[in-house]
């Protein structure tokens, strides 16, 4: 019989920042066998925007699914502001933002912001449920989305759409967003502006966004910390703190710092990790 | 020749392509519905016994529509009873098989013996069973439309959005909620072309079944017609019987139009 554990009374900063501790993932077995996180140490405090970087297959989407609870950990502890990943999950404290908007085309864009609202309607009794649901109208004035509140997803553009991914996300109040590549099908131009519409409202409301990406660029736009992941197994290489002022506006970018950023960024992605062109 | 003359001319080609393959829908079948029916007059005419002519079909129909329309009322009302109780059971299964996949390997194996079974040798059974009545012409439509509407129900269940499905696991919707506000309306262009197939099958599964057993139907019109050798009475009947059929397929396209106005 294993001996009980002694009880441990949470750090007093449990609930004010995300604890991950030796996190370790691996899907299949045998020969199909792939250890996708190899323990993974990470704290973010509350209210800061981080970013998880590195080349494909370095287990970034592993990392926010099972923050999400939409995956299975194999070891290690995961804890969101003191609550774990399924325990958060089941009272809607966590918004996630997918790689494609997944919008449903039979809503409006106004339902479809709102989806948060009508499912799950238990969570709004539960203790647990942290999350203060905002304005609908609101968040889509913000993301400029006002005048097709009442269109259907097929009458916007990809980069519209994505913008009512992230409308979704916010209008659901959640006190963490995880966000696993929502630009990445767009084009470069499109990008460029909807990082700073991203940034210009999470200055608003100031969420804990956990965001994943392959660009150095956006990473240290976007960044309090840049998390930098290298593959096989999954680990994290190091963590690069962006101390650039906020808000980061239009000319952001053009800085020497900034540009200093990227470089350092990209530098440390390159000492642990030998490209694979 | 000036920019703006060559900019007139492509327009105008462009209007040239797009309306030439619109003309060339409307007059390729109607040829070939033309081409048919001068094969068709030219086997009446030398193989008498083989096909009817066309006039005496049409004649045929003109002498008595209401005779026609009674039997055809009887087959179409048994048609759309199974294929409202086929499909109904059809999509049922395919959500109780996508909710516990244990039932899958329980229900398809018998599913698809079913649709093997021919319905000509299940129709006296089920005469001798439910008697000579509409029952057993309304199990065989049933049967006959309800294996296209599970096969596309289980494909349309599980053709859905894989990151559409993440947000949804994210904000812990119950299976029920997941059924009601995802599955099933992005399964909607699946269940319609389920739907197209299962209402086809249907006429096709009470005619047959209308051979037996009964003097009433589209079925039982052309055992008659088969009896005293009456081809126009036969001719008539296949043809009523296949528009009736196209008909239905229209009236299921027109549903999915209004239903689905997002795409
Ligand atoms: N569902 C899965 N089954 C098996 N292997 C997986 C699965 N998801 C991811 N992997 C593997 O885990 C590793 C990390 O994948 P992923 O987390 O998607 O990386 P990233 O998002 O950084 O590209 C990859 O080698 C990938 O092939
Ligand atoms: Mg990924």
């Amino acid at each position: 019989m294993p001996s009980p554990l002694p009880y441990q009374a949470p750090a007093a900063d449990a609930r004010d920042s995300i604890a991950v501790k030796g996190l370790a993932k691996v899907y299949g077995a045998g020969a199909d066998r792939v250890e996708a996180l190899g323990g993974i140490d990470l704290t973010i405090p509350r209210g800061a925007f981080v970013t998880l970087f590195g080349p494909s297959g370095c287990g970034k989407s592993t990392l926010l699914r099972i923050l999400a609870g939409l995956e299975e950990k194999s070891a290690g502890a995961v804890t969101l502001f003191g609550q774990t990943p399924e325990t958060a999950a089941r009272a809607k404290n966590i918004a996630w933002v997918p790689q494609s908007s997944a919008l449903l085309p039979w809503l409006t864009i106004r339902d479809n912001v709102l989806l948060s609202r009508r499912l799950n309607r238990r969570a709004d009794r539960d203790p647990a449920c942290v999350s203060r649901p905002e304005d609908a109208d609101q968040v889509l004035r913000e993301l400029g989305l006002a005048e097709f509140a009442h269109h259907r997803p097929a009458a916007l553009s990809g980069g519209m759409r994505q913008r009512a991914a992230i409308a979704r996300g916010f209008v659901q109040g959640a006190p963490l967003m995880l966000m696993d590549e929502p630009f990445s099908a767009l084009d470069e131009l499109t990008r460029d502006a909807l990082r700073l519409r991203l940034l210009e409202v999470w200055e608003r409301h100031r969420k804990t966004v956990v965001f994943v990406t392959h660009s150095a660029a956006e990473a240290v736009l976007l960044s309090d910390r840049v998390v930098v992941m290298t593959p096989r197994p999954g680990r994290i290489e190091a963590v690069i703190d962006i101390d650039l002022p906020r808000p980061r506006g239009r000319d952001a970018a053009d800085s020497p710092a900034f540009d200093a950023r990227v470089r350092a960024v990209k530098d440390t992605l390159r000492r642990g990790w030998e490209g694979e062109e | 020749m000036t920019g703006r003359s060559m900019r007139e001319e492509a327009a105008r080609a462009a209007r040239n392509r797009a309306a030439a393959p619109r003309a060339a829908r409307l007059i390729a079948p109607l040829l070939v519905f033309l081409l048919l029916a001068a094969g068709w007059q030219w086997v009446a005419f030398n193989l008498k016994s083989i096909l009817p002519s066309l006039q005496s079909v049409g004649l045929e129909l003109l002498a008595r529509p209401g005779f026609y329309l009674g039997h055809l009322w009887v087959t179409l009302s048994a048609a759309l009873s199974g294929f409202a109780i086929g499909s109904a059971i059809g999509i049922l299964l395919a959500i109780l098989i996508v909710h516990f996949s244990v039932l899958r390997a329980a229900i398809l194996p018998v599913a698809l013996m079913l649709n093997v079974t021919p319905v000509v040798a299940i129709s006296p059974a089920l005469i001798v069973a439910f008697g000579f009545n509409a029952v057993p012409h309304i199990i065989v439509a049933a049967i006959s439309a309800f294996l296209p509407m599970l096969i596309n129900a289980l494909t349309g269940l599980r053709a859905i959005d894989r990151d559409a499905q993440d947000v949804f696991r994210s904000l812990s919707a119950s299976k029920m909620e997941t059924l009601w506000h995802l599955r099933l309306p992005s399964s909607l262009p699946h269940l319609f072309a389920g739907a197209r197939l299962a209402i086809a099958a249907a006429m096709v599964g009470s005619i047959v079944s209308e051979f037996m057993g009964t003097s009433k139907g589209i079925g039982a019109t052309i055992i008659m017609a088969t009896a005293y050798l009456n081809l126009p009475q036969m001719w008539v009947s296949i043809f009523v019987s296949a528009v009736t059929s196209l008909l239905l397929i229209g009236l299921v396209d027109l549903a999915e139009r209004a239903l689905i106005r997002w795409s």
